[in-house]
């Protein structure tokens, strides 16, 4: 009676497919490009905090934590990483951050530009807000395949993945930030006789800096959300280990990863947000 | 900030819920059963069984029937618990100490083996042996016949994070099977000139094979038989040595022994249904009977139901074996 007449639409997602395909296909040069790229950055982060002493690690959060926060924060911070440590964690602990900050630095590359974009041409704005919205709804089991076949299975594909999902708020937030510096500032500039290019560099990103941090501060913490998701297509770090425990019903290692995540989401929160605040007083003084 | 925080502490919640579904099932006195929870761990064969179960236990002993899909921890932890009554198909194997723990403890009971006579392994697509003449594929791997002689073709399955080796895609990462993948992987030697990574998923694993398969690119990775994979794809097991229990235990340097697959129920079945328990005893297919219904359902787009019905269309002196004659004449008549 009330039931949905029989119409059958399925090309949408088999045109998706094909399209995927040929993508896959067509552009396979270009991938793999992109790919070398990446796992250098990735393998380069990574043998790079692996040189790292231990003890010079737990040092450098000490100093983040002390500069940003405080200095007891910057000990708590340490006694962090070296529960991690202690878990026998360290290793993959380091391939996290690896991912993580590799996906963060490429986020910021992509992102920054298309917010800046976004903020001065409204066209551009209104199609981009659905793709955005699409990006952080679409659930990212959906976009893992095609994930492996354009970048195969590893760390790279998890930056993929995880940069799917971790760009929205970084240009989210560039966007606002530019929108909103203040009318009097830029007509000031204007006065002064500045070009668009000065006006974007010295005077409209410098105002925005504190939001753009905030912006910096929630993509890092969706990279890390998106870790154990980002394991699912062979992504190494503590995702993996998480996935193992799951596997394994093994609850003990499931708690030690997890809480060794929770650790470092604290830590990276505090102190990107810390770098935004003091982005914030320097404006304010 | 806490919204972050929040965010990210259910999604940790989310994937550490499989890893604590502890002791909320009351005890006493277990009560009678009038529905019948199966588990679906998300593959086909599994399915397929339990479509065959549900025919018989609906129409030949009046039970309703639920199926509850679920990863194969989450499934099997559901099945200690009896929120899920009966397993069709668990891979002892691939859950050795889990399993071994259950069945100790005495949570679950083992009724039959399923089938025993399935193959696991390393798997190439056939035409990198053989080639594709209506696709144009040569042979890339002409004289590729066991595990050790991937040695002299690691040029065939590059590695696209290190150019200067071959890659092997292992067994999904936590899988018990992936402990002795590794070790066959550093026994055969092919350590030297092969990578070997671990697929977070079986999902992800086909995903590489596919993507391969359709660009005619050479492939080795670990797969099992019955899959619609290996129904579908035309792959070939790479050989190894015959299983002999020493080599085994030394190295993992033999081929796999047969990995039971058994259909197990709670502990508190055999008192709830007995008759159930008595037909699941006598459950018993093969992998070639098992691959033939994933056959039907990979040619005809069919459903596990669909293609249940018609095995047991096909095969009526199998199943009606397992049952008494009063409930096979219900189950044949309802088919019809």
């Amino acid at each position: 009676m009330g039931s949905f007449p029989d119409i059958r639409w399925d090309f949408l997602g088999k045109y998706v497919e094909k399209f995927i395909k040929w993508i896959d296909t067509t552009f396979e040069g270009f991938f793999d490009f992109i790919h070398l790229i990446s796992s250098q950055t990735i393998n380069g982060i990574d043998s790079f905090l692996s040189f790292i002493p231990w003890w010079l690690f737990l040092i450098i959060i000490f100093l983040l934590g002390w500069r940003f926060k405080s200095a007891l924060s910057g000990v708590l911070y340490a006694f962090f990483i070296f529960l991690i440590g202690t878990f026998g964690l360290w290793d993959v602990l380091m391939i996290t951050i690896a991912i993580v900050l590799t996906s963060v630095v490429i986020s910021l590359i992509i992102g920054i530009p298309v917010g800046v974009w976004m903020a001065f041409s409204k066209k551009f704005s209104i199609i981009m807000r659905p793709i955005l919205d699409a990006m952080q709804t679409m659930p990212s089991f959906v976009y893992l395949i095609p994930a492996i076949f354009f970048f195969s299975l590893g760390n790279v594909s998890a930056v993929f993945a995880t940069l799917i999902y971790a760009l929205p708020p970084v240009i989210r937030l560039t966007e606002l930030a530019i929108r909103n510096v203040d009318e009097d500032v830029i007509e000031s500039a204007q006065s002064f006789g500045s070009s668009r290019w000065q006006m974007l560099t010295k005077v409209q990103l410098p105002q925005a800096l504190p939001t753009i941090m905030a912006g910096v501060n929630q993509t890092t913490m969706m990279a890390l959300a998106m870790v154990v998701i980002a394991s699912m297509v062979g992504a190494k770090g503590l995702g993996e280990q998480v996935l193992i425990a799951i596997n394994r019903i093994d609850m003990a290692l499931g708690f030690e990863a997890g809480i060794s995540i929770v650790f470092l989401a604290i830590i990276i929160d505090r102190v990107t947000s810390g770098v935004a605040n003091s982005f914030q007083k320097h404006r304010g003084s | 900030m806490k919204r972050k925080l929040f965010t990210l502490l259910t999604v940790l919640l989310l994937a550490l819920v499989g890893c604590s579904s502890e002791g909320s099932s009351g005890d006493g006195e277990p009560e009678k059963l009038d529905k019948i929870v199966l588990a679906d761990a998300g593959w086909d064969s599994i399915r397929f069984h339990n479509s065959i179960a549900q025919r018989i236990l609906e129409e030949g002993y009046g039970y309703d029937t639920e199926v509850t899909v679920g990863s194969t921890p989450a499934t099997l932890e559901g099945l200690r618990q009896g929120d899920i009554n009966v397993y069709m198909e668990v891979w002892t194997d691939n859950v050795k100490e889990l399993y071994k723990e259950m069945t100790d403890a005495g949570d679950i009971e083992e009724v039959s083996t399923n089938f025993n006579d399935n193959s696991q392994g390393l798997y190439v697509p056939t035409y990198v042996i053989e080639g594709d003449e209506e696709r144009g594929i040569e042979p890339l791997a002409p004289d590729l016949k066991t595990v050790e002689d991937l040695k002299k073709y690691p040029e065939v399955f590059p590695d696209p994070e290190d150019s200067s080796k071959g890659r092997i895609v292992g067994a999904p990462t936590g899988w018990a099977v992936n402990e002795t993948m590794t070790a066959k992987y550093e026994t055969y030697g092919l350590d030297e000139t092969f990578s070997y990574i671990s697929p977070g998923s079986d999902s992800s694993a086909v995903a590489t094979l596919v993507d391969a398969y359709e660009k005619g690119e050479g492939w080795v990775g670990y797969y099992w038989s019955p899959t619609w994979v290996t129904a579908k794809y035309d792959l070939t097991l790479l050989e190894e040595p015959e299983y002999n229990e020493e080599q085994w235990n030394k190295d993992f340097g033999t081929a796999f022994p047969p990995n039971d697959v058994v259909v197990a129920v709670h502990k508190d079945m055999p008192e709830q249904a007995p008759e159930v328990v008595e037909f699941l005893k006598n459950y018993e297919t093969s992998n070639d009977l098992t691959e033939e219904a994933l056959n039907y359902m990979n040619e005809n787009d069919a459903s596990a139901e669909e293609a249940a019905d018609w095995w047991m269309k096909q095969h009526e002196d199998i199943w009606t074996s397992w049952v008494p004659e009063d409930i096979a004449e219900k189950v044949k008549s309802s088919l019809e």
